[in-house]
């Protein structure tokens, strides 16, 4: 039994290495999230607008407490979005005839987030539980990540004089995602419009959800491809742009914008040395007298 | 100070203050050589001064409350618009307004024009003093700023475009002070240090250039994290880096010029024939490399707007901003420099340097505060607290600019340069090959000032 | 002897009853169940089965097929269109309190059919408001069940609710 194991292992070592070392060809490689990484599917023709949701990420992250009960519907006469007190927000939108659509806005938790590719001491990490994290004890407070962040997602504590730090969404990871738990909001809705589950699961429900009720539902989940893909995927029952989404979104991930210019740095540091030096000695050769090879047209 | 000249008062432009008897002492040098009631009163009669004293009445305590309470204390605290004048202004205006000291620095070293020397220790000045004082708007405006160093040596994020901006700074103020530090070198009486700089000038100069071509760029690419924040008329998916590179080089170079007008307007008496005999002359050829600048980046914004397919955006309200900026800062700039180069009008070249300038504050203006978040329905107007305190740091700036120009031999030629050794700088010209129209090169003031230390009955 | 056949047919009678199918016995169903499972923010609710039988009469509107009526249900009848009776027909049997557990999670993913089963608080809500809704039933949060002072503290709301800075024109919601 042993040795047919070993013999096992060779093969597909072997197998991995020669298949492994072809590479990427095409040069760019694009991540679709790691394989356990989990994340919700937000159904929108699910949602009442009762802000458990909210009130449940208040009380697990320990946040300040509101400046409204959480059962205050009045909050929803203007469009919020998340802050240093509020990880999470439910919006309101009068967007059909039948009634209002609430739309839950929080971290979405992206495969390639642009946040983590702006920020130049590591403070974010993608776990591969899929949950995007932070680290306030190296943040400088540059706040390029609230530049980056194309869904205007992460708050910053100005208010701190001393330790002012990103404020978001982390997806409940220290208290419960790491231990495979759901997060807190998703355990606390009522009418179950989060469902939480491995990524590539949630795209079959979303997608399966869609084919047997397409009235229902808008055929596209959103998340899915949008700037790389995010874990927080989105299903509505009218168009999303009608309801608060970006749909000019692109499907490359942030960073991809800043590739070519990063690409570009090492060919300038290596190109430029050698062509000013180049310049300088084309420039000043006249006016060189101390050795430099200069022919000199021998006198008539 | 022209009262203090009128009346005989003696200004430190060398070591000695009897030539070959007494010299300066550091206190005196730093009082210019007037008593202490001298400077005062030539201080306190400069009406500028009043000024800069009601400014820093009110903007010095608004930079402690900054400290003390925090952001939210003097910005908007918004997470939309988290970067707003401090940065927008201090650090994305004033740096391409810096790139003289690489592009001059280029001309003399590199290029081996030794005619811009009299220029050239301004334009260095100028870059570093730039350069410094973003770091310093930086640190108002960071959220932790006593962790400045921690890119360097705690945490590590280099696939940050920040990561690159934060090196290269650090490096290239390294950089820019030695360059610096040669009239400084003269200044203190430590020749050998000057030495020292002038034999790695070249790899300074060489360090310069790669990290100013990259960092210029850099602080476009910071703008491509936001795609689809900044209005498409401002944004280029491909040339972002490459419009901000290419508009520093007029930037810097107007940049010169405007210092060279004010400094000749309000310091006369601190310029020597050198600088200012050649000054007309130095700004039509700096004017020369503006124009060519301008010209480039007029064509480089039009083929991002053509990249992008995006000529439909220029009729709109936008739109017709965006004709302003280019029509006031790069346009008219170059029809004017096209115009007086040719009719060397110096008068008309030094206003046209003005409009660039301008020109290249309002393109960052817009690139990060005016046009940013295009798509959302209200605008944010930076707070007056955040407006007083950029003028109040501004301020600083410019009394540091005054500071250093009053002593170091920036202006005006230090009259016992090498007062030791005069150590043969490589590639320049030996006795018998100097070329008889070099007039105010380096070379005949080294002569000059030989022929004078050999002149003097020394005890 | 009438006694002894009396008895024997009594006998045979409960015998059949007993043994007889569970949907067929009338006098299992509660008239009254206490629902539990959100005393940590709610008080329980007393829900009233009997006067749901009499609105709604027909079972499979909220028991799908289990009581043994067929479910006219399209996404259902697909495959359940000989379904019968079910041996439990209480919510909490199939729809699980806790439907996100790593343990649920890993059993859904074995799944071929159901594997977009709501957990119970959705069973709950989304099979109940809609009808509500359309009936006059009680459609907000407190209708049902009311906060407790675990869930007033929970939601900021009632003696932990923040001060008011501005108290005009507030709604509050339910």
């Amino acid at each position: 039994m042993k040795r047919r194991d070993f013999l096992k292992g060779c093969m597909a070592c072997g197998a991995a290495a020669t298949l492994g070392v072809s590479g990427n060809a095409w040069g760019i490689n694009s991540f679709e999230g790691y394989p356990e990484g989990m994340g919700v599917l937000v159904d929108l023709t699910r949602c009442v607008g009762c802000r458990s949701c909210e009130a449940a990420c208040n009380k697990e992250q320990k946040l300040p407490a509101p400046d409204a009960p959480f059962d205050d519907k009045s909050v929803f006469e203007e469009k919020r979005r998340p802050t240093e007190k509020a990880y999470t927000v439910v919006n309101r939108y009068d967007a059909k005839p039948g009634g209002p659509v609430y739309r839950k806005i929080q971290c979405n938790h992206c495969n390639e987030p642009a946040c983590l590719s702006s920020c130049f001491v590591n403070a974010y990490t993608k776990t591969k539980e899929g949950a995007v994290i932070y680290n306030p004890k190296v943040c400088v407070g540059c706040r390029n990540c609230l530049i980056a962040c194309p869904f205007y997602v992460p708050g910053y504590s100005y208010s701190s004089a001393f330790n002012p730090v990103v404020k978001k969404c982390i997806f409940c990871y220290d208290t419960r995602l790491k231990y495979g738990n759901p997060p807190a909001c998703v355990e606390v809705c009522p009418q179950e419009v989060l469902t939480f589950g491995h990524r590539n699961e949630l795209l079959k429900i979303g997608r399966d959800r869609i084919r047997e009720k397409p009235d229902r539902y808008v055929d596209h989940i959103f998340g899915e491809k949008e700037v790389g893909g995010t874990s927080w995927l989105y299903l509505a029952g009218v168009n999303f742009d009608q309801v608060g989404f970006d749909t000019t979104m692109s499907n490359d991930p942030i960073l991809s914008n800043v590739k070519d210019f990063l690409g570009i740095v090492p060919m300038v540091l290596t190109i430029w040395p050698a062509l000013f030096t180049g310049f300088h000695l084309l420039a000043t050769k006249k006016n060189h007298g101390d050795g430099h090879s200069g022919q000199e047209d021998p006198k008539p | 100070m022209n009262r203090h000249k009128a009346n005989g008062v003696k200004i430190v432009d060398s070591h000695y203050k009897v030539p070959g008897k007494s010299k300066w002492g550091l206190k005196e040098k730093l009082l210019l050589g007037l008593t202490p009631w001298q400077y005062v009163i030539q201080a306190v009669r400069n009406p500028f001064n009043w000024i800069l004293a009601a400014i820093f009445a009110v903007g010095l305590p608004l930079i402690a409350v900054r400290f003390i309470f925090g952001l939210a204390s003097v910005t908007n605290s918004s997470y939309d618009y988290p970067w707003g004048l401090f940065l927008t202004f201090g650090l994305f205006a004033m740096v391409p307004l810096s790139s003289s000291g690489f592009m001059l620095g280029t001309t003399v070293e590199i290029f081996g024009r030794h005619d811009f020397e009299p220029i050239e220790r301004l334009a260095l000045l100028n870059g570093l003093l730039g350069y410094l004082f973003a770091v310093v708007y930086l640190l108002v405006d960071l959220g932790q700023p006593w962790r400045l160093p921690y890119p360097m040596v705690v945490a590590y994020g280099p696939v940050a475009v920040l990561f690159l901006v934060g090196w290269h700074v650090a490096t290239y103020l390294s950089v820019q002070v030695c360059e610096v530090s040669v009239s400084f070198f003269e200044w203190i009486g430590f020749p050998l240090g000057k030495q020292g700089v002038r034999r790695i000038t070249l790899g300074l100069t060489v360090a310069g250039i790669i990290l100013s071509t990259l960092h210029q760029g850099a602080l476009g690419a910071l703008y491509n994290y936001a795609p689809g924040k900044v209005h498409p008329l401002w944004y280029s998916s491909a040339f972002q880096w490459l419009h901000f590179f290419v508009s520093s080089i007029p930037g810097g170079l107007c940049m010169v010029i405007v210092v060279s007008t004010i400094v000749r307007k309000t310091m006369a008496w601190r310029c020597d024939a050198n600088f200012l005999d050649n000054l007309d002359k130095l700004t039509i050829s700096l004017a020369k490399g503006a124009s060519m600048g301008l010209i480039t980046y007029l064509v480089i914004k039009l083929m991002g707007i053509a990249h992008d397919n995006k000529w439909e955006y220029l009729a709109t309200g936008y739109g017709a901003w965006y004709l302003f900026e280019m029509g006031i800062g790069v346009i008219l700039p170059l029809a004017l420099f096209a115009y007086s180069i040719r009719r060397k009008m110096v008068g008309l070249i030094r206003f046209s340097a003005f409009l660039t300038v301008f020109g290249v504050v309002l393109n960052r203006l817009n690139t990060g505060m005016i046009t940013f978040n295009w798509k959302m329905a209200e605008r944010e107007i930076p707070t007056l607290r955040e407006a007083i305190i950029s003028i109040t740091l501004f301020s600083i700036y410019i009394v540091t600019w005054r500071f250093l120009l009053y002593r170091l031999p920036i202006l005006y030629t230090w009259k016992t340069a090498d007062e030791r050794a005069i150590a043969p700088a490589r590639g320049y010209v030996t006795e018998g090959n100097a070329e008889p129209s070099m007039a105010g090169s380096y070379r005949s003031r080294i002569n000059d000032n030989v022929a004078w230390i050999a002149s003097q009955q020394w005890p | 002897m009438y006694a002894v056949r009396n008895w024997l047919f009594g006998g045979v009678f409960m015998l059949v009853l007993i043994a007889s199918p569970a949907g067929s016995r009338a006098k299992e169903i509660p008239d009254s169940i206490s629902l539990g499972s959100l005393a940590n923010l709610y008080e329980k609710v007393d829900f009233n089965h009997a006067k749901h039988i009499m609105l709604v009469k027909d079972c499979a509107e909220c028991h799908h097929h289990t009581t043994g009526t067929l479910t006219q249900n399209p996404d259902c009848v697909r495959c359940h269109k000989n379904s019968g009776a079910t041996a439990v027909v209480a919510c909490k049997d199939c729809h699980k309190a806790q439907p996100f557990s790593g343990a649920a999670l890993r059993e859904k993913s074995k799944t071929a059919y159901h594997d977009d089963i709501l957990g119970l608080k959705g069973a709950y809500h989304q099979n109940c408001t809609g009808c509500h809704r359309r009936m006059g039933g009680p459609t907000g949060c407190q209708d049902c069940h009311v906060r407790n002072k675990k869930g007033d503290a929970f939601y900021s709301a009632g003696a932990y609710a923040p001060p008011q800075a501005h108290g005009e024109g507030r709604q509050r919601g339910n």
